[in-house]
């Protein structure tokens, strides 16, 4: 990064964070609060931008800024806007706050043990980090280091990452997804007829028939050219999910499951991280370590180091599978109310 | 080419702030959301087109800087009709000059 003192830029962007998140916290109306929290999320975007960390701030643009807040607005469709101020008691705020205050205190004390931001002799930047910096190249023929460390030097953190996607996928599903034909015996339908509806609209529907492929291509652009630029598995797997999703909300939710029903849907949430497993385990019965892509030479065009930089785009493919799938399944589940039949 | 580049990215801001004020300041919802959809795409645009101006070396950022243009270009009257589509369904009455 260039020499420029950013941190008064950043004191600015780090008061606006807190403003929005006090106002997120402090608004009653809830849909306002998803679109303040938009908003803090595009400030978290710039911070991390700012610091030079352009692939973390991509993801917190995509999934904290745009997935997120379609999330949040799908889940109050059917819940209703309008919050319901519990009133507790006195005493139970001040237990609330008792508790908040001496976390706080704590997790401030340890504050002055961790190094100094981007200090030269902190374990991070003394051990690992030049390793990174010096034999990527070499190692595993990727331009962008971020990558590397992701999918290769740290591959099982993100091969836990990707399962972690698959499990809250799964836990959303098996809260959410109710038996049709059950409910309509049981119990009356809990969604209005719906109040807006895009789909009437021409306008919305030509325009997003327009803008999906732009989409796609970049978000297919974003997983290939990981290796090079920022982005990776996970920002263009959730861009391809928001693509479908904006499908969805266009349209609507029948338009999507007549392209993907809802068990290649699961199957393909379970596909990505199988995929990412699979290479590793390719790894192992190619005499290597797991995930050690480097012994896949044999069946991947090149040396070992291409060997490992083709491992790795095997293995974001898999990431983006699984992420644009679970993105996909949970925004139905929450639009329809778990019906897979109608919604936002 | 850098000149003109400032020119437009001040222009761009010029219009912001027109959007920023017509946003406080218009009565009614539908007359904010015209503010809105209109100054924001048309700043936003001339922003990036000053961008272009100033990165002119490479063609190939200048040609992404264009597609997201593009993409602004149509996304954001939309998202602004959407609103002002679904306000109208809500129920949001026009302002009118005797009103109030």
């Amino acid at each position: 990064m260039s020499a420029l003192p950013i941190w008064q830029f950043d004191v600015l962007l780090l008061m606006l964070v807190l403003l929005f998140a006090v106002v997120a916290l402090s608004i009653r109306n809830l849909m306002g609060a998803a679109v303040v929290f938009g908003a803090y999320s595009f400030m978290m975007c710039l911070i991390w931008a700012g610091m030079g960390a352009v692939d973390v701030a991509f993801t917190e643009a995509a999934v904290g800024a745009g997935v997120s807040t379609v999330f949040v607005v799908s889940t109050l469709y059917n819940t209703g806007a309008t919050m319901q101020r519990r009133t507790g008691g006195l005493a139970f705020k001040l237990f609330i706050g008792v508790v908040v205050t001496v976390a706080g205190a704590f997790l401030l004390s340890a504050l002055p043990d961790f190094p100094k931001w981007g200090a030269p002799d902190s374990p991070v930047n003394a051990t690992v980090a030049p390793y990174y910096i010096l034999n990527t190249f070499e190692d595993a023929h990727v331009h962008n280091i971020v990558t590397s460390v992701l999918a290769d030097y740290r591959g099982f953190d993100t091969l836990l990452e990707t399962t972690v996607v698959f499990i809250a996928c799964i836990a959303i599903y098996s809260i959410m997804r109710v038996d049709n034909a059950k409910l309509e015996t049981d119990e009356p339908a809990i969604v209005a007829a719906p109040r807006y509806d895009p789909s009437d609209s021409l306008i919305v529907r030509q325009a997003s028939r327009f803008m999906v492929p732009f989409m796609q291509l970049f978000a297919l652009y974003v997983i290939a050219h990981g290796h090079y630029s920022p982005g990776g598995g996970f920002q263009g797997g959730v861009i391809l999910g928001a693509s479908l999703i904006l499908l969805a909300i266009s349209f609507d939710l029948k338009f999507l499951l007549r392209q993907w029903s809802e068990k290649t849907l699961m199957l393909l949430v379970a596909a990505g991280v199988f995929l990412y497993a699979a290479v590793g385990l390719a790894c192992v019965f190619m005499g290597g370590n797991y995930l050690d892509y480097g012994f896949l030479d044999s069946v991947l065009p090149g040396e070992r180091d291409m060997a490992r930089s083709h491992g790795i785009l095997l293995v974001e493919i898999g990431v983006g599978i699984t992420v644009m799938f679970s993105m996909i399944a949970i925004h139905i589940n929450l639009a329809s109310n778990g019906r897979f039949d109608r919604g936002l | 080419m850098g000149f003109l580049g400032y020119i437009l990215i001040s222009t761009g801001l010029v219009f912001f702030l027109g959007t920023t004020i017509g946003l406080l300041r218009f009565p009614d919802f539908y007359t904010r959301m015209h503010a809105a959809g209109k100054g924001d795409t048309l700043s936003t645009v001339m922003i990036l087109l000053g961008c272009i101006c100033l990165v002119s070396m490479s063609w190939l950022l200048a040609l992404k800087i264009l597609l997201i243009i593009n993409f602004i270009f149509i996304g954001s009257p939309t998202a602004t009709h959407a609103m002002m589509d679904a306000g109208n369904k809500a129920g949001a009455t026009p302002w009118r000059k005797d009103s109030k």
